[in-house]
């Protein structure tokens, strides 16, 4: 396979699926700190 | 749309049209006379170039929805359009160059094509370091909203470019008038290529928006919290 070819198909593949992968952390990460949250709010006694 | 559409469901179309793009790039659209095979860069550079200009005019239409009517919403998808785009700006200027070596025998040339597509890049690095480095509410959506309606201005120039300039870069291949057009199998591969790109784009979108989400409800659970 051409070099140049190869090269562009790659480095798109790699900025994509990276920018998932981080986007998908960030959420999960969010996502559970939400949930913690919810559950200490749960948790404290209400007034 | 969540019930109509799920995120599942959305990523399983967007593989099943990810794949059927690279088939049609790789192994059905003819190879390019004069280029060879490097021609196949084509297909991602130009729906690269489209969806990153596609995702200006949605941070456009975000900006001018926040500024007109308040709407979290609307900055929501600006700044979301504005990330993902971002990465399909990226895209183009490592695409570009990758192919202009072998075709024109040179990296990078500053004619008014790649100009604008660069300071379309600078654009975006612009209005992501505003939403990372101001961080009074109110006022930085405000900002960056003006940074999205005034860099618009760019896009437009940067989308007419090669209508209005001669440029080193090849003339528009869609609505270019006759001369500027493709082998059939080509326009089938440019079309499903770009449909998959701009799958891709409103999936990243999505899950960008349902994080700005779940991050204002951390803040507001936050400040309950707190009170």
């Amino acid at each position: 396979m051409n070099t140049y070819l190869f090269l562009a198909y790659s480095i798109v593949w790699v900025i994509f699926v990276g920018y998932a992968w981080t986007l998908s952390r960030r959420h999960a990460r969010l996502r559970k700190e939400l949930e913690d949250l919810k559950a200490r709010i749960g948790k404290a006694p209400k007034p | 749309m969540k019930k109509l559409f799920p995120p599942a469901v959305h990523l399983a179309v967007l593989a099943v049209w990810l794949t059927l793009a690279l088939y049609l790039i790789f192994l059905y659209a003819p190879r390019e006379a004069t280029m060879g095979e490097v021609q196949r860069i084509f297909y991602i550079h130009f729906s690269s170039a489209c969806t990153a200009l596609l995702a200006y005019f949605f941070v456009f239409l975000g900006s001018m929805g926040y500024l007109w009517k308040r709407s979290r919403r609307a900055d929501d998808f600006a700044y979301a359009s504005a990330e993902v785009g971002f990465l399909f700006c990226c895209a183009v200027l490592v695409t570009g160059p990758l192919w202009a070596k072998p075709a024109w025998g040179i990296w990078w040339t500053w004619d008014a094509r790649l100009t604008s597509t660069f300071i379309l890049w600078l654009l975006y690095i612009a209005y992501l370091m505003l939403r990372s480095y101001v961080i009074n509410p109110g006022r930085v959506e405000i900002l960056a909203s003006v940074v999205g309606v005034i860099g618009f201005v760019d896009a437009v120039i940067d989308y007419m470019a090669i209508r209005w300039w001669r440029t080193q870069h090849p003339q528009p291949v869609l609505g270019g008038g006759s001369g500027s057009g493709l082998d059939p199998r080509m326009w089938v591969t440019v079309f499903v290529t770009w449909g998959a790109f701009l799958c891709l784009f409103s999936y990243l979108v999505r899950q960008r928006m349902a994080m700005a989400e779940a991050r204002r409800e951390l803040v507001e659970l936050r400040r309950e919290l707190a009170a």
